[in-house]
This record gives C-alpha cells, sequence and structure tokens, in this order.
C-alpha cells in the first residue's frame, strides 16, 4: 500500500515539476526581454563610446570571435581559474574538516581567517605582481587566495555541525578514525563545501579579471583593460557578455544538475 | 498470575552450568563527584532477554553503554561469554541499538543497513546481499532504495534494527529503542524482535522505562532505584509466550514490578 502511493504521488510530482519548468523558463525570457529593451532605450540617447547598442556590441563580439586570440584568451582565463579554485578546494577542503573536527584547533586559527578575509583582492594582486611577475602564478595565486578562505570557512562550519550521534554509531561499530571521516564527517560537509565552492568560484572569476589586469599579456582581464585604453566600448560590452554567459553556463550545465545529483537525499521543500 | 511468586531473587543462586553472555561484577562509575552506579551486578545466560528498568536518572543508560564498551566502568568488571577486558580485541560481536534510530540521511535504506559492516573489509557484494536478507527479516522487503526522510517512524525503526542485526550479533544491546513509537506499532516490534531472537539465537540486553514493555520481552528483569544506580531487584519471568499485555498473569506481573520502582 505505501508503495502504491509513493508510485502515484511521484507520477504527479512529475507533472507538477514539468509545469514548473515550463514557468520558469518563460519567466527568465521575460526577464531577459525586459533588460534587451531598456539597455536598447538607454543606447539611444547615449554616445556609443558610452553606452554602446545592442547591435554595435554583437558586432563587436563576431570581430573578437574572428580575431582569432578569443579562445586563447578566454580558455587561459580559464585554466587560470580552474587552477586556482582547484588548489584552494584541494587546501581548505581538508583544513577546514580539521580544525572544525578539532575545537582547540579550531579557536587557535580563527583569528587568522578574519584577517584573511579582510585583504582586498587587489592587495593580492599587487603582492602576487612582486612575488610571481607576469606569468600565470600571479592570477592563481589571486584566485587561490580569494576561493581559499571561502572554501574553508564553509567546510570548517559544516565539520563543526556533525551530528556527535552518528560519530557514537560509528565508534558502536568499531569503525576507525579514518573511517569516520570518510562515513560521517564527509557527506556532513558536502552540502557546506558546495555552497562554499560555489561562492569561491564565482569570487574567483571576478578577482581573475582584477589580477589580468595588472599581472598578464593575456588572457579576458588583459584584453579587457586593452579595450577600455583605446576607448573601444563595445569590445569591452564584448567581452562583459560573454563572461555572463559562460557563468550562467557553468552554473546551470555543471553546478546545478551537480548539486541535484549529490543531494538527491534531501526532503523537497 | 503466579509469575511474581516464582519470581527467585537473583542472591539465591542458580545451577552453575548455565553460560552466561554477559556477567557484570561491582560495577561503579562516577562522572565528577556524582556517583551513577554503585556496585551493580547483574547476568543474563546465553539466548536470554534481559532487561534493565529503573526511573529515570538511575544510570540505565550508562550501565549499556559499560557493557557495550562505550564508557569505561571506575570499579567492577564486565564478562562477555567469559572473557573479561579490552572489547576492542573482542571477538563477539556486540551490536548496539540506539534511542533514536540515527539513519544516515545521505543514505538510502540498504546503505545505511550496511553501515554495520564497513568497519571491517568485505566484498561490496556480499555487504549488499547480507543487508538485503536483514531487510527482508525486517520487513523492509522492496525499499531499498528508499531514503530515511520517506519512512515513518515504526519503518526507519526497523531499518535501526536491521543495521543492528547485520553484523550477526552474539549479542544486542538496546538502549529503549521502541521509546518514540506509537503503542501498536510498539507491540509490533516487540513480536518482530522475538521472532528475529529464536531465528538469530542471540541474547539481548534492553534499558527501559516501560514495565510492560519489560515483561513482554525479558526471561529476567533488573529493577534498578536511582540516584545512585542500585540494583533493587532481579526477577526472573517464566510467563509463557507470547505475552499478551492485557492478560491477567502478564498485568499482575507488570504491578508487582512497577510498585518496585
Amino acid at each position: 500500500m505505501a508503495s502504491l502511493s509513493t508510485v502515484r504521488s511521484s507520477a504527479s510530482d512529475r507533472s507538477a515539476r514539468l509545469a514548473g519548468v515550463a514557468g520558469m523558463i518563460a519567466q527568465r525570457a521575460a526577464l531577459l526581454a525586459v533588460f534587451l529593451v531598456v539597455w536598447w532605450l538607454a543606447a539611444l540617447r547615449v554616445p556609443a563610446f558610452i553606452l554602446p547598442g545592442i547591435g554595435k556590441t554583437w558586432d563587436a563580439l563576431r570581430e573578437l570571435i574572428a580575431s582569432g586570440t578569443f579562445g586563447d584568451d578566454l580558455g587561459i582565463t580559464l585554466y587560470r581559474v580552474v587552477a586556482g579554485f582547484a588548489l584552494a578546494a584541494l587546501v581548505g577542503t581538508p583544513l577546514g574538516v580539521v580544525l572544525g573536527s578539532n575545537r582547540r584547533l579550531g579557536q587557535f586559527f580563527d583569528p587568522l581567517l578574519s584577517v584573511v578575509n579582510t585583504v582586498s583582492a587587489a592587495i593580492w594582486a599587487i603582492f602576487a605582481l612582486i612575488w610571481f611577475g607576469i606569468s600565470n602564478g600571479t592570477t592563481i595565486f589571486v584566485v587561490f587566495m580569494e576561493a581559499m578562505p571561502l572554501i574553508l570557512t564553509n567546510v570548517w562550519q559544516g565539520a563543526q555541525g556533525v551530528n556527535a550521534e552518528y560519530i557514537e554509531l560509528a565508534r558502536s561499530f568499531q569503525m576507525s578514525r579514518a573511517k569516520v571521516m570518510t562515513k560521517i564527517y564527509l557527506p556532513t560537509v558536502l552540502p557546506h563545501f558546495f555552497s562554499g565552492a560555489r561562492l569561491a568560484f564565482g569570487f574567483g572569476w571576478r578577482v581573475s579579471l582584477v589580477a589580468e589586469t595588472i599581472g598578464s599579456s593575456n588572457g579576458v582581464g588583459y584584453r579587457l583593460r586593452q579595450a577600455a585604453d583605446l576607448v573601444q566600448t563595445d569590445q569591452v560590452f564584448a567581452w562583459t557578455l560573454t563572461l555572463i554567459v559562460m557563468m550562467v553556463v557553468v552554473e546551470y550545465g555543471i553546478l546545478k544538475p551537480l548539486e541535484n545529483r549529490l543531494f538527491r537525499w534531501k526532503r523537497r521543500v | 498470575m503466579n509469575a511474581p511468586h516464582n519470581a527467585l531473587a537473583f542472591t539465591q543462586d542458580r545451577p552453575a552450568a548455565v553460560r552466561n553472555a554477559v556477567e557484570v561484577a561491582h560495577v561503579s562509575k562516577q562522572f565528577g563527584k556524582l556517583m551513577v552506579l554503585e556496585d551493580i551486578s547483574l547476568s543474563a545466560p546465553a539466548g536470554s532477554v534481559l532487561a534493565i528498568v529503573g526511573a529515570s536518572g538511575c544510570g540505565k543508560s550508562t550501565l549499556l553503554n559499560i557493557i557495550a564498551g562505550l564508557a569505561r566502568a571506575d570499579r567492577g568488571s564486565v564478562t562477555i561469554d567469559g572473557a573479561t577486558g579490552d572489547r576492542s580485541h573482542d571477538t563477539r560481536v556486540i551490536s548496539y541499538m540506539f534511542q533514536e534510530d540515527r539513519l544516515l540521511p545521505w543514505r538510502t535504506i540498504a546503505a545505511n543497513t550496511e553501515f554495520g559492516l564497513e568497519a571491517r573489509p568485505m566484498r561490496a557484494s556480499e555487504r549488499r546481499e547480507r543487508s538485503l536478507e536483514v531487510l527482508k527479516m525486517t520487513g523492509l522487503e522492496g525499499f531499498e532504495n528508499a531514503y530515511p526522510h520517506e519512512l515513518s517512524g515504526g519503518m526507519r525503526s526497523r531499518v535501526a534494527l536491521a543495521r543492528s542485526l547485520v553484523v550477526k550479533p552474539y549479542m544486542l544491546l538496546m538502549d529503549e529503542p521502541f521509546s518514540k513509537l506509537d503503542p501498536q506499532m510498539r507491540s509490533q516490534m516487540h513480536a518482530e524482535l522475538l521472532r528475529i531472537r529464536d531465528q538469530l539465537k542471540m541474547t539481548i540486553v534492553f534499558v527501559t522505562h516501560d514495565v510492560e514493555e519489560a515483561i513482554v520481552l525479558a526471561d529476567r528483569i533488573v529493577v534498578l532505584k536511582p540516584r545512585p544506580g542500585r540494583v533493587r531487584d532481579v526477577l526472573d519471568i517464566d510467563l509463557p509466550r507470547p505475552r499478551d499485555p492485557l492478560a491477567a498473569d502478564v498485568a499482575e506481573a507488570v504491578r508487582h514490578v512497577r510498585a518496585l520502582i
């Protein structure tokens, strides 16, 4: 009987979800239309070097893609962001678990985190320029310094919230400490890691451009500064549009589906 | 009707041939200055069901934790199947069923059941096989892939039982395991537990404040007095099974034990 009602509710769930998705797509399309209209109206009254119109931006984008370095610049920037982010995740996650599971260590290092969090990305960029010069290392370092504390903080908080009852349960089965880490701590921390990683990736992406404007001779940030120096506002807009599209693709093409798959055990609210 | 009269005090020695699954001898435990348990001695013959009853604050759960090896006694000894000492070197498997079901929300029912087997190396296919076997035994067939939040309280309790049984325990310890279920579900779980006990031939030691539960399940009842926890009385229950809580002899035994608490 229980399984019957489960089947029925999942069928009605599915149709409700489909209707929800259709409504969502309509809403997103409407929002995009409003944005484009506002842009078009604003561009009508303003010179193109301040606010280029939709058509001009589109032309600039096509020109950029045709120029040949478009893919290279996008690729190198993406590489730096992903490298910095991956390093941040590799360092921040275990550190957060250790600090979160050990109260005394956590208390000792707590102030350090606040200090690191208050340092602006621009300062890291300047330091990186001194230490690494014009190289990939500069941007990767800045992304790392921005992303690592975010991941660390979230994982730290997650590890503090581990249910002591689950640890006792594992202990009653005589599980080793290493197994408690992988079977209790890790699954508990994963949702926190995810929200931290999402923030970190977004922040890393943004600061990478700042770092590239001063510490690099290629990449999207460098091209943005070049375009700004030459008052090629349409190109600045074209790059901005590209970045927005990329972030949307990452969010809805990778992060959301991954999250839905990983956390399917959660009760739907 | 004659149960209370048949009940023997623990001090009246029985034949020495009885093999005890667990023997607790003169165990005392303090938390700081607070004496929690004082000179507790009890034993459960292999294959029997022992209930530890008492008002809250009499150290029932602490006693169970000491038997499980989750806590250490300050004085006295715990002997499992004739062996005293460090539980981690013990080959006898002891399962512990907690008051809460403690199902891991991120694991399916089958994966939750397998959790008990993951402390030791074992092939994944064998783990799955054994978990399906106990899920069938506890009436959870068909729910292997459900998540805990999709189940009712009674079914979650069954999963917790399945997880305790999957390790094929020599002894099952339970800390008020069914106290959060409604009365009907609770008596259903009692029947299931006794059926499974007959099937697996294990010893059960459980803690409860529900005297009726103790009478229905147990072969022997240890009544504790609170502050500090001491043994007030030990009663052997010889009533025929199955025991209906509404039957006159069972009700009489319940009254008798309630008077002791």
